[in-house]
C-alpha cells in the first residue's frame, strides 16, 4: 500500500515535469487553460446530460449552437494567427477505418453516456456519480486499447494518408476558403433553432428570478 | 447574479480560449481531452512504457491534458458550486428517467458500458469532441471533419433508437 503510495506520488511529479517541459506553456498556464474551459463549459452548462444526450434525441440544440460558433469564429482567427506567424498547424492525420470506426463507437457511447471526454470530468466535479463510473470505464478502455494497441488496434486503425486541411486542397484559394467555411459556421449556428430540455432537479435548486425564462416547473 | 451565460457567449468565450491556446503567447498546441485517460490507465496499474509503445506514443500528450483535466476539474467544480448553483450529488440523470428508465442499475451500467467503449473509439479516431471538433476543424483539417460527420450521424441515430422519445 506504502508502495503504491510513493509510486503514485512519483508518477505525479514525472507527470508535472514532463507536461512542462514540452514547450507548450508552463504548469500554470496549462492548469489555467483548464480552470477556462471548465468554467466556460459549466457556465454554459452544455456538460449536462439533458444537452448532449437531449441533442442525440433532438430534443435540445444548444450543443451544436455554440459547437458551430466556436468553430466558426476560432477557424478564421487561427488561420489568420498562423499567417502572421503567432500559431502553427496541429494537424491530425487521415486514417480512413480508424475515424469511421472510432467515430462510430464514439457516437454512439456519447449518446449513452450523455458526455464526452472533455465534458464528463465537469459533471464529475459537480458531483454526477453515473459519470465517475463512466469514467471508470474510461480507464479500463484506455486500458485495453494500451494492451491491445500493437497487436489489434493499431492495424484496425489502417493507413495513415496523410495531413490535410481544406485550404491546402484547394490552394491558390486559402483565404477565401476559410472565410466560407467560417462564416458559414457561423450563419448555421444561429439558424439552428434554439430547442431547449432542461433538468427541473437543478433548475428548482435556483431562486425564481434566476432560472432561465423559458423553463417552466 | 447571472446563473447561466447564453451559447452564443459561450461560443465567443471558447473560440477566443482556443485561438489563445493555439497561439504562440499561449501553449502553441491544441486543446485535447482523452488521450489523459489511458495514460492514467497506464499509471494505476503502473504498465511498462518500455513494453507498451502506445504508452510512449502518448507519454507527452497523456501528461499535458492530464495538467489540463486537473484545472478542468477544479474551474467546473468553482462554477458548481459559485456561479450555477448546480452541484449535487446524483445518481442518475432527469433526462434519462424521463426518457429511459427509472433503474439506477440500469444508468450506473450503461455509464460504464459507454465510457469504456468511448475511449476505445477516441483512441482508435485520434480524438474526440475536444481534439477533432473544436480543434480539429478549427484548423479546417480533413480528419476532424470525417470525424464530425460521422459522429453527428452516430449520435442523432443512437438518440433515436436508444431512448424512448415518440410519445413524449
Amino acid at each position: 500500500m506504502i508502495e503504491y503510495f510513493n509510486y503514485m506520488y512519483e508518477k505525479t511529479l514525472e507527470m508535472l515535469s514532463l507536461a512542462s517541459s514540452q514547450g507548450h506553456g508552463s504548469l500554470f498556464l496549462i492548469f489555467i487553460i483548464g480552470i477556462l474551459f471548465g468554467a466556460i463549459i459549466q457556465y454554459t452548462r452544455v456538460d449536462k446530460f439533458e444537452k448532449i444526450a437531449g441533442f442525440a434525441m433532438l430534443k435540445d440544440t444548444i450543443v451544436p449552437k455554440m459547437l458551430f460558433l466556436a468553430i466558426g469564429l476560432a477557424s478564421i482567427g487561427v488561420y489568420f494567427m498562423i499567417e502572421l506567424g503567432y500559431a502553427h498547424y496541429h494537424v491530425k492525420p487521415i486514417m480512413i477505418n480508424g475515424l469511421v470506426i472510432g467515430g462510430i463507437i464514439f457516437g454512439i457511447s456519447m449518446a449513452i453516456m450523455g458526455k464526452c471526454p472533455g465534458t464528463g470530468p465537469i459533471s464529475i466535479a459537480e458531483g454526477r456519480i453515473d459519470i465517475l463510473i463512466g469514467a471508470i470505464g474510461g480507464i479500463f478502455g484506455g486500458l485495453v486499447f494500451t494492451l491491445f494497441y500493437d497487436d489489434f488496434f493499431k492495424p484496425l486503425m489502417g493507413e495513415n494518408l496523410g495531413k490535410f486541411t481544406l485550404p491546402q486542397i484547394l490552394e491558390g484559394h486559402e483565404q477565401i476558403t476559410v472565410l466560407i467555411f467560417g462564416i458559414a459556421l457561423v450563419i448555421i449556428s444561429i439558424i439552428i433553432p434554439t430547442i431547449e430540455e432542461f433538468d427541473e432537479a437543478d433548475l428548482t435548486q435556483l431562486k425564481e428570478e434566476d432560472r432561465p425564462k423559458n423553463f417552466k416547473s | 447574479m447571472i446563473r447561466r451565460i447564453p451559447w452564443w457567449v459561450g461560443g465567443i468565450l471558447m473560440a477566443i480560449l482556443l485561438m489563445f491556446t493555439f497561439s504562440t503567447f499561449g501553449a502553441d498546441r491544441t486543446i485535447g481531452a482523452s488521450t489523459y485517460v489511458p495514460y492514467f490507465a497506464g499509471v494505476i496499474f503502473g504498465l511498462d512504457p518500455e513494453k507498451y509503445t502506445y504508452l510512449q506514443h502518448i507519454e507527452k500528450s497523456g501528461s499535458w491534458e492530464a495538467v489540463l483535466l486537473l484545472g478542468t476539474l477544479v474551474g467546473g467544480f468553482f462554477t458548481a458550486i459559485f456561479v450555477t448553483k448546480s452541484f449535487r450529488i446524483s445518481l442518475i440523470p432527469t433526462a434519462w428517467k424521463k426518457y429511459k428508465n427509472n433503474s439506477i442499475a440500469s444508468r450506473l451500467i450503461w455509464s460504464f458500458i459507454a465510457g469504456f467503449f468511448m475511449i476505445i473509439g477516441a483512441r482508435l479516431a485520434n480524438g474526440c469532441t475536444s481534439g477533432h471538433f473544436l480543434s480539429g476543424m478549427t484548423q479546417l483539417a480533413i480528419s476532424g471533419m470525417i470525424f464530425g460527420v460521422v459522429v453527428m450521424i452516430t449520435l442523432v441515430v443512437t438518440g433515436r433508437y436508444f431512448y424512448n422519445i415518440r410519445d413524449k
